[in-house]
């Protein structure tokens, strides 16, 4: 059942997007781009500071020493 | 009339007013979504860090938020006090948009601000998460409204002129909403926010690893912000260009004056990297030019041309002849305005009813304008080169410089060796002022580009201005300059403490960070919360 309810959900999501780039594409597609691209800066930056604590385990790692503990 | 040096005193009031404002709003835009990411990668990752980075990051958005606001409302009332003929003129357009804005911003963004400062104890991480991230999208679709708004005044499509009401009405929302205008700058200004945000959060964190406090914060911000910053930069870029490109079809003065491009040219045209132009001679001093560059900028192609202020002038020469019988067709409408001659005139000239009212200012009597007094009206559809050029190229400089660190932050950060580059960091530090330059700098841009009109091509702004006394524009102009001063000094201030004391770090040992709560619970919940509940 959950597995169905997120199946609805991404096609839901699938539908707005191609609706939503079928309306902008012939229009200049700038809000578009905001929406995907602000996504994808957010999504990087996220995936940034999770590859900053890999470094920092494997540094550790190397060194023999437990890694720097955040917080 | 309406007194020109009211007029001018408006215009100081507003520019004053916006400038003082959008040294708040920027960093409002880019830092909401810097948040919302460091709390996505709390939520998916559970690390108690990344909690310390949001609450830490989002204290200093807060104190940012209530000041943007507090000098954003001024603005918004100063439509109807002291631009009242422009409000009657375009408000029907104009109001829509508006409206919207401060719904956007007083409900939804106020509302999720709320939740999001007092929330931490008391929502689920993925409640929570959610907040932020509407936080982040009502900050930025706030600001869609508000460019909506100001792209209408840039380029005015959606809309016609009603010679009976003697007010513009709308046509297309549709075309309002998606001018490539609107779009550009949407994204282009809400992007360049991104970078205020990534270029503050950077800053201060190279500041912490300057002093070796708070290092592990320092770096993941660090790190989280200079991905953040490098890719929106670059997006910034990409839409200053666009920018330039609506402009040259919708603003040709505007892009000539950015240009300083006196003289038409023959494609392909060169590129003034260096110029001091003279409005009085028309003409460049000291010009250095780069050969080809200019067509390729403006109309992505080396035969493309754009015309000079000197083809400009003679098409507003035109312009202006066609548009007087428009003005006084109107003048006979509005006293009759059955009259089918009258409004047949009207009609037949009406896309230049805009010149028609740039000429009054010389030539009250329409009946009698001397070539002379046109000449004077195409003169004065040109707007002041010197200020739009120069303001142009000092964006586009800081544009470049925040490029140039970023990519450096980025190799830096990723071998996680940005800690040991003292030199780098302290560079980092001084980079905080650049973006709020390259933001006021691109506004100046935009809005003394737009002269002589407050609505491109329709209203000029000579007749815009509501018809103050002259004493009175200047005990307001006073009053806020002395108060948006005060509410800059109390920002700075409250920022300069906050980021001295740091984040609260359990442990640390640090006096000034000692442990607690970054919101006091309310009692009735206290015993029965879960401090960190799953989402």
């Amino acid at each position: 059942m959950k597995t169905f309810l997120y199946f609805l959900l991404f096609m839901f999501i699938a539908a707005v997007v191609i609706l939503l780039a079928a309306m902008l594409g012939d229009l200049g597609a700038w809000y578009f781009a905001w929406l995907i691209g602000t996504a994808m800066i957010v999504l990087i930056a996220a995936a940034g500071a999770a590859l900053l604590d890999t470094q920092e385990e494997q540094a550790a790692g190397r060194s023999g020493q437990a890694p720097p503990r955040p917080s | 009339m309406i007194d020109a040096t009211v007029v001018e005193l408006s215009r100081w009031q507003f520019a004053s007013t916006v400038i003082y404002h959008y040294l708040f709003v920027p960093l409002t835009l880019g830092l909401s979504f810097l948040l919302a990411a460091m709390e996505t990668v709390y939520v998916t990752t559970g690390k108690p860090i990344y909690r310390q980075m949001a609450q830490f990051w989002g204290k200093l958005f807060m104190i940012n938020f209530a000041l943007g606001v507090a000098t954003g409302l001024t603005m918004e009332f100063q439509f109807g006090t002291n631009w009242s003929f422009y409000s009657s003129f375009v408000g029907d357009i104009f109001g829509a948009p508006l409206a919207i804005e401060g719904l956007m911003a007083f409900f939804m963004e106020s509302t999720f601000v709320g939740l999001m400062v007092f929330g931490w104890e008391r929502l689920s991480k993925g409640q929570h998460l959610a907040v932020t991230w509407l936080v982040a999208l009502g900050s930025n679709l706030s600001a869609l409204w508000i460019l909506i708004a100001n792209s209408f005044m840039q380029d005015p499509l959606g809309a016609h002129f009603n010679p009976v009401t003697l007010r513009m009405e709308l046509t297309s929302f549709q075309q309002l909403i998606f001018s490539p205008d609107a779009q550009s700058k949407f994204v282009h200004t809400s992007i360049a926010g991104y970078v205020t945000g990534a270029i503050f959060v950077a800053g201060i964190s190279a500041w912490y690893m300057l002093r070796n406090r708070h290092m592990e914060l320092a770096k993941r911000s660090f790190r989280m912000a200079a991905l953040y910053g490098v890719l929106a930069t670059v997006g910034v870029i990409t839409l200053g260009d666009a920018l330039g490109f609506v402009a040259a079809q919708a603003q040709p003065t505007k892009l000539a004056a950015m240009e300083g491009l006196w003289k038409s040219e023959p494609a392909p045209m060169a590129f003034n990297l260096i110029a001091f132009p003279d409005q009085s001679l028309q003409k460049n001093e000291g010009a250095v030019q780069v050969p080809y560059l200019l067509s390729l900028l403006v109309t992505h192609s080396l035969d493309g041309s754009v015309p000079g202020i000197d083809a400009l002038e003679r098409q507003a020469a035109q312009k202006v002849e066609n548009g007087i019988p428009a003005v006084l067709a109107l003048k006979t409408l509005s006293t009759n305005p059955h009259d089918i001659a009258a409004l047949a005139q009207f009609k037949a000239h009406e896309q230049d009813l805009g010149y028609g009212f740039l000429v009054q200012r010389y030539a009250p009597d329409l009946e009698h304008v001397t070539p002379q007094q046109v000449q004077q009206a195409a003169r004065d559809s040109i707007p002041p080169v010197a200020a739009v050029f120069w303001s142009f190229r000092l964006m586009v400089g800081f544009g470049l410089l925040m490029l140039a660190y970023f990519v450096l932050a980025v190799i830096y950060t990723l071998r996680n060796r940005v800690q040991h580059q003292r030199w780098f960091l302290r560079a980092a530090v001084w980079m905080i002022p650049i973006p709020f330059l390259a933001n006021e700098t691109g506004w100046l841009v935009a809005e003394l580009g737009r002269q002589p009109w407050t609505v491109f091509g329709v209203l000029p702004t000579w007749m815009s201005a509501s018809t103050h006394s002259v004493g009175y524009m200047v005990f307001s102009l006073s009053g806020f300059v002395l108060l948006y001063s005060i509410f800059i000094a109390v920002e700075m201030a409250l920022m300069v403490r906050s980021i001295r004391q740091g984040p609260d770090e359990p442990g640390s040992g640090d006096s000034r960070s000692a442990p607690r709560p970054a919101i006091a619970p309310h009692p009735a919940y206290a015993a029965a919360r879960d401090p960190h509940p799953e989402g």
